[in-house]
């Protein structure tokens, strides 16, 4: 089995955001409101931080998309005391919505800042989806899948998936997936798609011969936070 | 337990319990059947980690489709796909916008301004049908529910055509439209018999074309970046341009940044010159803070270093350029050496020299002149400047330089008439014709004129004109916005994602290419395309012949016209059916060194009569009650195409800051020390326009001296999401023009800073 991982170049990123866009479009994710942003409670499961060091004139900014970085020793899983998270056999860390208490013990865990509480119900109807199937929520007893997100459940944590529906199904179907560094790319998670300059990929980081792979041997490269020992599958390479 | 079974009935101590009653044996018996209960129950329920959950994706959905068009939230006009479903339930719902593969121009990307496409199309702030105005004041006091009554279509277009009248004191405003539709509106003018086309984009750039009209006498000039070939720019010296934030065509540039810093065996060098660390200079490799407004004594200081060391291409200069020998003369001089300059600019001499050595010495390499650095006084030499410099190391038309971009030739339109051109008249003659109460009436197409003009405040000078007594205005646009709130009658257009129509690809890719418009979704409610407003327009005033060209295919259907004309349109190169599937055309490959300029002389010229001009960067007003200079800028997210109703554009709009929903007052640490200012106060800025309240962001990444705020935000009938949201800059603005192209020049104004 493959194990996921994203490398984002922060040469290449310029800090436009299409990429949380993206993932606000594919995933349903609610917006929030100027209230909201003051609290802290509006929802990103992928976000761009602005990180600035230094006087003037010798100012540095540092530019950094952050999904969830899907860590193989991830606190959020550990922490868990309902199992509502846990890391797939792929690596990717989900979130059960059903099984979660809405504890936030993990949000405490997660050193990236990856997780989301739901502290509303998603009310405006320009932002349901008719497309996505309409009974999926803790009122549903017949799925237990995280996907997708007609609407939202309150009350409990949300996160990146690497838009892991979009994996299986391609892979359910025998199509290619992961970024390519010469020819057309396979299926790609909703942000590394959108990116206009092509500053993230997308691929099998235990295949030696996948971008991702060859991204990471050909430049240095670092993960945030690394003394914390979780070893984050989301890399970056250093401008 | 079985004490207390056989307790006597008469105990005094009140019973416990209602009468529930259980031995020891029954409870554990009990708990343990109801442990397997649940162990099983949470066995089920239990994911199995090691298989993917299954998704049921597609189970809801009909049908879906990928609608190719092109987007429209700022001009450069991506195309794009839209993804359409069809649920089982029999809704439709637009759910995702992509960028088109077939569109080479920008690699088939799209930035973040097309995601909010979505959100442009399901505003909850749009117009269901035709308004009258009734009562109520117009301008900030306006009430779109009480002031309005519902019309008809009919009633709506009759009450307009009654008072066009006089075609000579009509006056049209167009805001961002799609290519077609920008040509049916001057079309419109020519029926009507009115010169008074005003184009909002040139608020931004008409300075800027101007200094480079002087030079090559070409309006079609862009920054190439990366030839089709593959031959990339080597270095490119941004001029204060917001190149990956706000400079056009910003998708194109953005995947072109990418492919530059990092896909190509040498990383382009990146240098940009402002006085803001902006995105584009946080991105680049130096940033060099300059005294906002003396870039082009810069530019000719570098030009001094270029000239006096003999680096420049002698063999273009020689050959393609006229004027040269003065310009030599003029640059040469003391005035214009680095150490000099550096007064001026606040730029080291050092730096001015080696960064115009690298410049010259790397090829191709480009100067790039951006918003910051021509919208003054003296914007149009500032522009010429930095743009002779691509002449003197000869990057006019090579590829990665300058490139003149080729249209697809579109089939003709009757034209007879009122020469009336693509970018209108200028912002200074509008003013004049709106000061000395030329003009009657005016039709707004998506304008968006109020917030994007100088002394844009309540009670300044253009809320006193829109507001006028006998002044009749007609707003033409999908949603709320200020421009909306000024009108007498509003008629509700759709969204770009509703309506038929082509668009041209503005220049930068030097190949002509030409994306489709069509409509992804019925038009909303009553609201109709601007094409088939303009043409019933047309029809009601008796002017229909000036849409109806012979032979074309157009039936004069008013339902069927806005399809018809886009097809008749692009008839000459691209087959209907082809363009609507595939979205995209392009013209054949751009040949470089043709050199054809449009100046008298047929050759590049050098102006330099008027370039002692930008030593004097000086700004009108008294520098010791106004110390600060306000410079203003356009982040990624201000989406062009109406007003900023948008939560997912709102809730992430200043990246750099991490902050949504607002704007702030940007300042230098030492400067906002000076004033006694700290992070997060409530500070008003004042200008002798007026004053404005906002938040101050103090950083380290700005020239002291200077303030900052971004625009985009500042609405107050724009819907939501939007108004009230931080300031209007513009509110403090004044009205200076830039001394030749008439632009507004809003980097002009001194201000003062204080507490609230």
């Amino acid at each position: 089995m493959a194990n996921w991982g994203m490398v984002i170049d922060l040469d290449k990123c310029v800090g436009c955001q299409a990429c949380s866009l993206a993932c606000k479009a594919e995933n349903n994710v609610p917006h929030g409101s100027p209230y909201e942003q003051k609290r802290h409670h509006d929802m990103y499961w992928h976000k761009v931080i602005a990180a600035t060091e230094g006087e003037y004139p010798a100012v540095n900014t540092q530019i950094i998309p952050m999904p969830c970085m899907h860590c193989d020793h991830p606190p959020c899983v550990n922490v868990c005391p309902s199992k509502a998270t846990f890391k797939r056999g792929d690596g990717i860390i989900v979130q059960n919505f059903r099984r979660c208490l809405g504890c936030r013990y993990c949000i405490v865990a997660c050193p990236y800042g990856a997780r989301n509480f739901n502290f509303k119900d998603q009310e405006d109807k320009e932002y349901k989806r008719p497309d996505l199937p309409p009974d999926m929520d803790l009122s549903f007893v017949g799925n237990m899948g995280p996907w997708p997100y007609p609407r939202r459940t309150r009350g409990v944590v949300e996160k990146c998936t690497y838009c892991f529906h979009r994996i299986d199904q391609a892979l359910e179907r025998g199509w290619e997936v992961g970024s390519k560094l010469d020819g057309e790319h396979g299926v790609l998670p909703a942000c590394v798609e959108a990116c206009p300059t092509e500053a993230r990929y997308f691929g099998d980081l235990d295949d030696p011969e996948s971008a991702v792979s060859r991204l990471m041997a050909s430049r240095t490269h670092f993960k945030l936070r690394e003394e914390m020992h979780t070893s984050p599958k989301t890399i970056y390479l250093p401008r | 337990m079985s004490q207390a079974a056989t307790e006597k009935p008469d105990n005094p101590e009140p019973k416990r319990s209602s009468g529930f009653r259980i031995s020891r044996r029954a409870f554990l018996g009990v708990s343990a059947a109801a442990a397997a209960v649940l162990t099983v129950v949470l066995a089920l329920k239990r994911p199995k980690l090691a298989e993917p959950v299954e998704t049921q994706a597609t189970k809801a959905i009909d049908t879906q489709e990928y609608i190719a068009t092109s987007c429209l939230n700022c001009p450069t006009r991506c195309a794009i796909r839209v993804r359409k479903v069809q649920t089982t339930a029999g809704q439709t719902k637009v759910v995702k916008i992509l960028g088109n593969p077939a569109s080479t121009y920008s690699e088939g990307k799209c930035c973040s301004r097309s995601h909010v496409g979505l959100q442009v199309l399901y505003n909850p702030d749009r117009f269901e049908t035709p308004l009258i105005r009734t009562s109520g004041d117009k301008g900030r006091a306006v009430n779109f529910e009480t002031d309005f009554r519902v019309a008809s279509w009919e009633e709506a277009l009759q009450a307009v055509a009654a008072r066009l009248t006089h075609p000579d004191r009509l006056l049209l405003f167009q805001g961002l439209n799609t290519t077609s539709n920008a040509d049916l509106i001057r079309q419109f003018a020519l029926a009507c018999g009115t010169p008074n086309l005003f184009v909002e984009e040139g608020l931004e750039t008409d300075a800027d074309h101007e200094g480079k009209m002087l030079a090559d006498g070409r309006s079609d000039s862009g920054y190439e970046l990366m030839s089709e070939d593959g031959t990339s720019t080597k270095y490119i010296l941004a001029f204060s341009s917001g190149i990956v934030e706000s400079e056009r065509p910003l998708a194109r540039n953005l995947r072109l940044w990418g492919k530059l810093r990092r896909e190509l065996p040498n990383k382009t060098r990146v240098v940009s010159l402002d006085p803001r660390y902006s995105v584009t200079a946080s991105r680049a490799d130096e940033w060099v803070p300059v005294n906002p407004g003396s870039e082009g004594a810069v530019a000719m200081a570098m030009a001094h270093v270029i000239v006096s060391e003999g680096l420049y291409d002698s063999d273009f200069i020689n050959h393609h350029t006229e004027g040269f020998s003065k310009y030599r003369t003029v640059v040469m001089t003391q005035r214009f050496s680095p150490e000099s300059v550096s007064g001026i600019s606040g730029v080291a001499a050092d730096a001015i020299r080696r960064i115009a050595r690298e410049f010259a010495q790397s090829k191709p390499a480009i100067a790039w002149s951006g918003e910051a650095a021509t919208s003054l006084t003296y914007g149009t030499f500032a522009s010429h400047a930095i743009y002779c410099l691509n002449a003197l190391v000869g990057s006019i038309d090579v590829p990665g330089g300058i490139v003149y971009q080729q249209y697809p030739l579109y089939a003709a339109m009757p034209a007879e008439g009122l020469p009336i051109t693509e970018t209108g008249i200028s912002f200074r003659r509008m003013v004049e014709l709106l000061r000395d109460g030329a003009i009657d009436a005016a039709i707004g197409f998506n304008s968006n004129l109020i917030m994007s003009v100088p002394e844009s405040k309540e009670d300044g000078r253009w809320d006193s004109i829109l507001k006028r007594e006998g002044f009749f205005y007609v707003h033409v646009g999908p949603a709320k916005s200020e421009m909306a709130a000024y009108a007498d009658v509003i008629l509700p257009a759709c969204t770009y994602l509703e309506e038929w129509g082509y668009e041209s690809a503005i220049p930068g890719s030097g190949y002509a290419e030409a994306r489709i418009k069509q409509p992804v979704v019925e038009p909303f409610n009553e609201s109709r395309p601007a094409a088939r407003i303009v043409f019933d327009l047309a029809g009601t005033l008796g002017k229909r012949d000036f849409f109806l060209p012979e032979a074309s295919g157009i039936s004069g259907d008013s339902g069927a016209f806005a399809e018809q004309f886009a097809a008749y349109r692009t008839s000459p190169f691209v087959g209907w059916p082809d363009f609507r599937s595939v979205g995209v055309w392009r013209g054949g490959h751009y040949s470089y060194r043709n050199y054809a300029f449009g100046t008298a002389s047929g050759k590049f010229e050098f102006h330099s009569d008027h370039m002692e001009r930008l030593l004097n960067v000086g700004r009108p007003g008294d520098s010791s009650v106004y110390p600060l200079r306000l410079a203003i800028y356009r982040p990624v997210l201000e989406i062009k195409s109406s007003g900023q109703n948008f939560p997912w554009a709102q809730e992430i709009y200043l990246v750099m800051h991490g902050r949504g929903w607002k704007n702030l007052v940007e300042i230098n640490r030492e400067t906002a020390h000076r004033y006694g200012i700290g992070e997060g106060n409530k500070v008003i800025v004042e200008s002798v326009h007026g004053e404005i309240e906002g938040e101050a962001r103090v950083l380290e990444g700005m020239r002291p001296g200077v303030v900052a705020i971004a625009t985009g935000q500042g609405h107050y009938a724009s819907g939501r999401f939007a108004d009230g949201m931080g300031v209007n800059p513009n509110d403090v603005i004044g009205t200076e023009y830039d001394e030749e192209s008439g632009q507004p020049s809003f980097f002009n104004t001194r201000v003062k800073v204080r507490k609230a």
